[in-house]
């Protein structure tokens, strides 16, 4: 009697401890910032960040990532893979299946053909769909019956996690989207700014460039989530002031992207408030170096081409030293605090792709000297190093930024202590990222000796990111500049190994591959010279609870989970 | 003054032209490209698919007609069918929004109220503390008052509003805690309660635009006050055994009210205009912050309406403060 | 000090009157000195007179006459308008003393409120100092106009829609609408033309003569003032060098700066005209926030001596009613009764004064 009774008040305690705070609505209201503010709810139609995030608190994907980049199912029984049938043996099809008895906020059930909607609706030529790179590759998308979707590719897929899988490419409601396809998808304001969907809440008043106004989704699967009744999304203003919003005035729960300098974050983090929260992703800010010479003395159409290798940067000894003398973790102090993190990789995430290599992490000014001796540059009478009469001078360019600049005039000086003349440039983000092919100043076209900026890839696959540095990607004058190797590196052997990662479709020989080659371009050749892993920074409110921080998804991904701390 | 107003009125419309094809002409010639945004990924066929949707495909003469139109005829319409309930819009093309693909008049009609509440009634207590401190100063001229009411106005007219906007945040919303620092566009009053929060949210925007107001009309009516206190008729007055209130408060101050009312007459304008600075840092999320957004993101038709609206304001408001004149002062006659 | 006139009773007494402006510099305006406008000016009005004030432009003419009225607040000295020290009043008994006090100024334009109506200008006096009804507000008003010889059908106009000796003749009916025994007339002609001069002059001389008003005509119009004019004050950087009686003064000027001043004037007679000898002073007026030692004149007068730079000369009667501040009449005055026997100032000038006709 005593034992079931013990018993029966555990399990009681089970069931109503979470139910405590796990009652739908409960939790009143949740306010998050979005500084750049939300101009549409439906994320075919726009590729910003603010709107995607947004919409995915409404509409959902079949799957999702959580936040170690792993797939999970949303609206899916399980995740279709080789081993469990749902993905072809020959990598070309891959069956999802949706839960039983979901239904959209508006009560209709959720059906196969929604989703086959959707693709189509992303696909039509006329529509501009702002994701059509989710959809790419697809012979087909097919309802098997009212639960059952295929996608059918028209070339194997290693990864074919890509249509309906992450915030950027959720399912529309097709009832809600018939008249909207094609030309006329634009022309929907309506549905476009309150779609019908899935997810934990649905939209109750939405003002452009403005604010967001949601109530919990009385239809939401889990009966009792979300927590909260009511959830804004308020736009407008800075980085700095949505941070403050959360740290210091406690105005806001949440604020996305709170990327401020770190003195100011721990100024904000006093206000004892709330707390930055910060998750690392793949993005990271590097030194690439020109394999080819940019000289201004070789004529047009030659100059920065394979045809004249660069004259010190080709030996790598040089390109090694100058790895070596930089300190990361003072270039991570300086500029990212909390939110970046020295590495040595190309491809620091996911960690099943994530090399171990942490050769550079430790300064080595000395090693540095030494292994600029060895290659036969010789400290001169003024500390800048010379070799057949030539001096080791370099030019180092970047986009404006004030990063940036901190960034450049730190390794400046720490290549001039190793006798290296450094001479800065920095360009205007929107020439240097502009790819104008009649511009001197675009990172493709590389007019300079050593180059940094930050760059990350799509999703968890780093497939198509290591495939860029491939022979056949430089850009060069044939090209009109355009290409994503702008190192112009070349290596046969690389080469191989992108084939052979497109072919290969088991997990652990994939993520294999993908160190293999990105100790290649980093450690072996230091044609690429990670500097910092940047992550994601957003702010909390104390008060807010289940917050995670997910970098490979909406930060808003598991905003059902979201709580009031009592 | 009626033959006169039409008159001016007459020659408002062709002027109203120029400027809107100036308009047009200058976005048309700016840098920038709608589809700035679109991913590289979307082939360029799909791409031109999208501009020809935004109408970009035609010639800009074609656009700029159809905007006229759009703007002259089809939203006028659209004005009538929302009051009376009639469809003579029905299927007409209005001016879209490239950015939200929104009628840019649905969303200016949106955003007109936290424009008017925050930016106008800055308006309306700067001008209100304005002509006080104003006439004040100039009486007493050179005394302590006048001094700082000098230093203040310096201080108003110099210091940006980012700055002390920022200042005004860091004080009284992050070290006091009286005011929020983010303005809640949906918050509606209902009771006493609800309208002092909205009091509350409203006072820094307004504290930093009214002390903007009020440090320049406040010069204005000083000036106009000392310019008319020399006059003979001031004389007069006194000689007549008036009060000093009489004197300065009828005789003088109706005289210097008259260049003062053009000036804020002429002011009304911003205010539509918004404060596009102001509504960034506190969030009011007006027509400035729409302007500037829409600006960002090249969005030709919504920075066309907004200021082709901000110029027939302005030229309304000129033609008003013309006819204001004319009406105050007894000696201008427009026949 | 006019006990020798018993007949005619003093309305207007001034004693002493100072008007200095500070001027101020520097970046608190500090103090650094005084314009001295009217400095230590002594004069009285008689009853139903006209007091001509003369002197050239900056001579603090017009500074006194508002002072008068205290229309500035006075530095010293005393005003008696009809016993009353007006220097003196706070600001509430003086604007109970208005209605007997008023003044003509010297731009109709500029001294009309621009924003009332010609009605409205002369009816504000009354609101503010009676109780009358509308109507009789306006049949006031309407007498008023008539008064000046203005039509009725005025009333409702604004000031710049009439001429300028229409708008002088608003200003004259609004200094009259509250029944004053004096009235300061600054320059009243000064911005008109002169067939309208003639007759804003007359309408003076008739409205005085029906409602036995006191003068004080302030001009620089030597003519004018000789005709309207009892008796003439000169007036020189501040302070009166001369004031006597109209005929006196004009048929005989003692102070060599009325002498120059007089010799300026034309000469209607063609006969006499061809005979005058003008005076012409040379060199600038000296600045009123820093007058000479000695006698004001002393830097310009052509009968300057020693003294003249040394010590100020007081005013004294020289003859009954005449009154000359200057050392060439202090040993007359003080040696010799005879001075007073002495047939006409101007031979007395000539035998004194060897170098009145070196002026020329």
């Amino acid at each position: 009697m005593k034992l079931k009774t013990a018993l029966l008040g555990a399990a009681a305690s089970l069931v109503f401890a979470p139910a405590a705070y796990a009652e739908r609505g409960s939790d009143g209201e949740v306010k998050i910032i979005y500084w750049q503010a939300v101009s549409t709810l439906n994320p075919y139609l726009s590729s910003g960040t603010k709107d995607v995030e947004t919409a995915s608190l409404v509409i959902e994907p079949l799957a999702g990532f959580d936040e170690n980049g792993v797939v999970i199912p949303r609206l899916v029984t399980e995740i279709p893979t080789v081993e469990n049938g749902g993905v072809s043996a020959d990598l070309t099809s891959i069956t999802w299946k949706l839960k039983p008895g979901l239904v959209w906020s508006d009560g209709t059930p959720v059906t196969a053909h929604d989703a086959v909607f959707t693709a189509n609706y992303c696909m039509d030529p006329a529509g501009g769909c702002a994701q059509l790179a989710r959809y790419e590759g697809i012979k087909s998308v097919e309802a098997l019956d009212d639960l059952t979707v295929k996608i059918t590719y028209n070339e194997p897929r290693p990864n074919p996690y890509t249509a309906f899988v992450g915030a950027t490419s959720p399912i529309l409601q097709a009832a809600q989207f018939a008249n909207c396809t094609g030309a006329a998808a634009s022309s929907c304001t309506a549905e476009n700014f309150a779609p019908i969907g899935t997810g934990p809440f649905r939209v109750t008043d939405f003002r452009t460039n403005d604010v967001v106004q949601m109530e919990a989704n009385p239809n939401y699967r889990d009966p009792a989530k979300p927590a909260f009744a009511k959830l804004t999304v308020k736009g407008g203003g800075e980085a700095a002031a949505a941070a403050r919003a959360v740290m210091e005035t406690g105005e806001f729960d949440y604020a996305w992207n709170t990327q401020i300098s770190p003195e100011v974050q721990s100024q904000m983090a006093a206000g004892g408030k709330g707390e930055f929260i910060y998750a690392f992703g793949t993005l990271v800010e590097r030194i690439e170096m020109n394999m080819t010479d940019p000289s201004p003395s070789l004529p047009e159409g030659e100059r920065a081409t394979v045809a004249h290798p660069h004259p010190i940067l080709s030996d790598i000894r040089v390109r090694k030293a100058l790895s070596m003398a930089i300190d990361r973790d003072v270039l991570v102090e300086v500029g990212y605090g909390n939110a970046g993190r020295a590495t040595c990789n190309l491809v620091p995430a996911p960690a099943m792709f994530a090399s171990d290599n942490t050769d550079c992490l430790v300064q080595d000014v000395e090693g540095a000297k030494a292994l600029l001796e060895e290659a036969g540059w010789k400290v001169g009478p003024d500390g800048i190093r010379v070799k057949d009469g030539a001096r080791l001078k370099l030019l180092y360019q970047t986009s404006v930024n004030a990063v940036r600049q901190d960034f450049q005039s730190i390794i400046k000086q720490w290549w001039n202590d190793i006798g290296v003349e450094v001479e800065l440039k920095a360009i205007d983000a929107g020439v240097y990222f502009g790819g104008d092919a009649g511009s001197p100043d675009t990172f493709q076209k590389f007019y300079a000796d050593v180059e940094m900026y930050a760059n990350n890839f799509d999703g968890t696959d780093p497939e198509p990111y290591l495939a860029q540095y491939t022979c056949d990607k430089a850009p060069s004058p044939a090209t009109q500049w355009q290409g994503e190797n702008v190192n112009r590196f070349c290596d046969p052997a690389y080469d191989a190994l992108v084939v052979e990662l497109g072919r290969t479709g088991e997990m652990g020989k994939r993520a294999e591959l993908a160190k293999r080659m990105n100790e290649m371009l980093t450690k072996d050749s230091y044609t690429v010279v990670p500097l910092v892993d940047r992550g994601r920074l957003s702010a909390r409110s104390l008060s807010l609870g289940g917050v995670v921080l997910n970098t490979w998804d909406s930060e808003l991904w598991n905003v059902s989970d979201w709580y009031r701390v009592k | 003054m009626f033959t006169f107003a039409l008159r001016r009125f007459l020659i408002a419309i062709p002027t109203l032209l120029i400027i809107s094809l100036a308009i047009f002409l200058l976005l048309e010639a700016a840098p920038g490209d709608p589809l700035g945004d679109v991913p590289l990924t979307v082939p360029p066929d799909v791409k031109e698919k999208m501009r020809a949707a935004l109408g970009l495909d035609s010639a800009w003469y074609v656009r700029y007609l159809l905007w006229l139109k759009q703007f002259f005829w089809v939203e006028p319409l659209n004005l009538v069918d929302y009051i009376f309930g009639t469809d003579y819009a029905q299927g007409m093309q209005r001016v879209i929004s490239f950015q939200s693909r929104q009628p840019v008049m649905q969303i200016i009609a949106q955003r007109v109220p936290q424009t008017l509440t925050v930016v106008g009634m800055s308006y309306l207590i700067g001008v209100s503390i304005a002509l006080p401190i104003g006439i004040y100063s100039a009486y007493r001229q050179y005394s302590w008052f006048d001094q700082i009411g000098t230093l203040v106005s310096m201080i108003g007219f110099s210091v940006p509003t980012f700055f002390s906007g920022v200042v005004l945040i860091i004080v009284f919303a992050v070290k006091l805690q009286w005011f929020p620092s983010i303005y809640d566009t949906t918050h509606q009053v209902t009771d006493w309660a609800s309208f002092m929060k909205q009091v509350r949210q409203m006072a820094m925007p307004v504290m930093v635009l009214s002390l903007y107001n009020a440090a320049q009309i406040s010069r204005f009516m000083r000036s106009s006050m000392l310019d008319n206190l020399n006059q003979d008729y001031v004389r007069t007055a006194r000689a007549k055994g008036l009060t000093e209130k009489v004197v300065v408060l009828v005789h003088v101050l109706r005289n210097s009210l008259i260049p003062v009312v053009t000036v804020i007459a002429l002011g009304v304008p911003t205010i539509f205009g918004g404060a596009i600075i102001t509504e960034q840092v506190f969030k009011v999320n007006g027509l400035g912050q729409q302007l500037i957004t829409s600006i960002h993101s090249n969005d030709m038709p919504m920075v066309m309406t907004l200021t082709f609206i901000f110029a027939i304001l302005i030229v309304t408001f000129n033609l008003i403060a013309d006819l204001l004149y004319g009406i105050l002062d007894p000696r201008i006659r427009y026949d | 000090m006019l006990d020798h006139t018993p007949t005619q009773k003093t309305l207007v007494e001034v004693d002493g009157l100072k008007m200095y402006f500070p001027i101020t510099a520097g970046l608190f305006r500090g103090k650094v000195g005084d314009v001295k406008a009217v400095d230590g000016v002594s004069f009285s009005i008689f009853e139903g007179e006209t007091l001509g004030l003369v002197g050239e432009s900056g001579c603090g003419k017009s500074t006194c006459g508002r002072a008068l009225l205290r229309l500035y607040d006075v530095t010293a000295g005393s005003i008696r308008i009809g016993g009353v020290d007006i220097a003196k009043l706070s600001p509430d008994a003086l604007r109970r003393m208005r209605p007997t006090m008023q003044m003509v100024f010297q731009d109709p334009q500029a001294s009309l409120n621009p924003r009332m109506t010609v009605a409205g200008i002369i009816g504000e006096p009354l609101d503010e100092h009676t109780s009358l009804g509308r109507a009789e507000k306006l049949a006031r008003i309407y007498e008023l106009m008539d008064a000046v010889g203005l039509s009725r059908d005025f009333a409702n106009r604004y000031p710049h829609a009439f001429s300028g000796g229409q708008r002088q003749r608003i200003g004259i009916a609004r200094a009259l609408a509250l029944n004053p025994k004096f009235i300061v007339c600054d320059e009243p002609i000064a911005a008109l033309d002169v067939s309208i001069q003639a007759q804003v002059v007359n309408l003076l001389e008739e409205l005085q003569d029906r409602l036995g008003l006191t003068y004080l005509f302030i001009s620089h119009d030597l003519s004018m003032v000789r005709h309207i004019a009892d008796r003439v004050a000169v007036m020189y950087l501040g302070q009166i060098v001369e004031l006597a009686s109209r005929e006196a003064l004009y048929g005989s000027p003692k102070h060599p700066y009325t002498q120059a001043l007089l010799s300026a004037v034309p000469e209607p007679n063609p006969e006499h005209e061809a005979n005058r000898r003008r005076i012409i002073l040379t060199g600038d007026v000296p600045s009123p926030a820093n007058p000479p030692q000695g006698c004001n004149f002393c830097t310009r007068c052509p009968k300057v001596m020693d003294i003249c730079r040394k010590v100020e000369p007081v005013s004294r009667e020289i003859e009954p009613g005449r009154f000359v501040a200057c050392h060439l009449y202090e040993t007359t005055t003080t040696a010799e009764p005879t001075a007073a026997t002495e047939a006409s100032g101007k031979t007395r000038l000539s035998t004194n004064n060897p170098t009145t006709q070196q002026g020329v």
